[in-house]
């Protein structure tokens, strides 16, 4: 697994926050307790939808904590790809076409000599000796090259010519409880299906279960207690906690100016069992 | 002449009864959490049952009523409590059977401790900041209802690192739902 550097790429593409470094996604779940969903298909299994692959959506929230943290950067990938293609410099375009020469290449070489060898079991199976040959140095000129479709935009599109996005990524009224969770370590991901904004981990999605239906609400928000009554035995039925919470807009704006505290506020309901 | 087709509730009789008004707060209010007092007592089997109007700490008067009170079991057990409490009864066992007296089975001993009540109707509207209010204006643990008994005085339990308490709503049948509130993240328990 090859290191990251930091801020790395997250796409913007068609409102969609999406990582396509498979580093990127290791480094984000690790380090950054970012887990994220994958919703690529996998080419040789196109016609499921079980498993799926690169690349990852992240929910905009965690979009906005990696940026707000540094920690990653928006490209504006539609924009890269039109001008950056379209805009290229001869050297640049010439030095890709080369690249790709220089694999194809290879792949013939690599293709001819796996054949010889295929060739040589093959005889060696039926008893015959292994055709004595010299071996000789190929010639590039005289072996056809494989052509390459390339299938990523790098290494062909230089590095330079990214397009990064100076907006922060758009987020719902949850996502202070969200920044305040994903502080304390706790990995968040999508809550429909318990209807509630995040299910919350303690740690990995893979290591642990869920602690918590969270639903993030502002400081002066209403909301009916039938909600909590539902939320709180709907989370007692599954060994969760329903989790509420917001931010203090007066404690947020003090913290501007003062020292740091804490602004936002959750609380945790369970069912009484009486 | 009613008198025989019409006769009030206990509880309806408890709440009309002038004497139970209060001078702090509205009488909806009031008789809502004589009404949730009354299910705790009589329902639940609660005792040590006080109703507070006024803050323990300072004098102020309390955003809404608020209720103290015993349950007859330990009402919650902090998930690594529980850890805690099934090791030292499985100590227990372990030294009796020692002794030579099998009990069995696992004696788990949690006393109860006193509660918070927030007494709510169905149809209320509340948001973060009323309960941010309450929660700042109660103490970890309810006062006890006799102060002058301090040989009974309960020792703190070192688990109730965070306050809470227990919402009790009031639904338009009268039937009373628990829900417990922890001012804070708190892991769910492990039934």
């Amino acid at each position: 697994m090859a290191s990251i550097v930091e801020p790395f790429a997250i796409s913007h593409i068609a409102g969609r926050f999406l990582l396509f470094d498979v580093d990127a996604i290791s480094h984000a779940r690790r380090e950054h307790n970012v887990c994220g969903v994958l919703i690529g298909t996998i080419p040789n299994l196109s016609q499921q939808n079980v498993f799926l692959g690169i690349p990852l959506e992240l929910m905009p929230e965690e979009a906005r904590v990696l940026v707000e943290q540094g920690h990653a950067y928006i490209l504006d990938d539609v924009e890269t790809h039109r001008s950056g293609f379209l805009e290229m410099s001869r050297e640049t375009r010439l030095t890709a076409l080369k690249a790709m020469d220089e694999k194809g290449r290879e792949l013939a070489i690599a293709a001819k000599k796996r054949a010889e060898e295929r060739q040589a079991k093959a005889l060696k199976e039926l008893g015959l000796a292994p055709k004595e040959t010299e071996p000789t140095e190929i010639p590039p000129t005289k072996l056809d090259r494989y052509f390459i479709t390339p299938t990523t935009s790098y290494p062909v599109l230089p590095k330079q010519q990214e397009t990064v996005s100076a907006t922060m990524p758009e987020v719902p009224r949850s996502y202070p409880l969200f920044r305040y969770l994903h502080s304390k370590g706790y990995f968040s991901t999508p809550g429909l299906r318990f209807g509630c904004h995040y299910t919350v981990y303690p740690g990995d999605p893979l290591r642990f279960h869920s602690h918590f239906l969270t639903t993030g609400l502002d400081w002066d928000e209403e909301f009916d207690l039938l909600d909590i009554v539902g939320g709180g035995r709907l989370g007692t039925g599954v060994k969760k906690s329903y989790l509420i919470g917001g931010e203090d807009r007066l404690l947020a704006d003090q913290c501007d100016s003062g020292p740091p505290l804490e602004s936002v506020r959750a609380f945790s309901i369970e069912w009484a069992g009486m | 002449n009613l008198k025989h087709t019409m006769q009030s509730s206990p509880l309806q009789s408890l709440v009309d009864d002038p004497t139970m008004l209060s001078t702090s707060h509205l009488p909806s209010l009031h008789a809502l959490a004589v009404q949730v007092q009354y299910n705790l007592q009589y329902q639940h089997s609660w005792t040590d049952l006080r109703l507070h109007t006024h803050s323990p700490t300072a004098n102020e008067p309390l955003p809404r009523p608020l209720l103290s009170g015993l349950p007859p079991e330990r009402l919650y057990v902090h998930p690594d409590e529980q850890i805690q409490l099934l090791k030292d009864a499985e100590r227990r066992r372990k030294a009796k059977q020692k002794e030579g007296e099998d009990i069995g089975i696992l004696d788990v001993q949690a006393r109860p401790e006193l509660e918070w009540l927030l007494p709510t109707r169905l149809g209320e509207k509340w948001t973060l900041r009323r309960l941010s209010e309450v929660f700042n204006v109660i103490t970890a643990v309810p006062p006890e209802p006799d102060a002058t008994d301090k040989d009974d005085h309960r020792p703190t339990n070192p688990w109730r690192a965070t306050k809470r308490l227990v919402l009790a709503t009031v639904g338009s049948d009268s039937t009373v739902v628990y829900y417990i509130v922890h001012d804070g993240v708190v892991k769910p328990r492990q039934n």
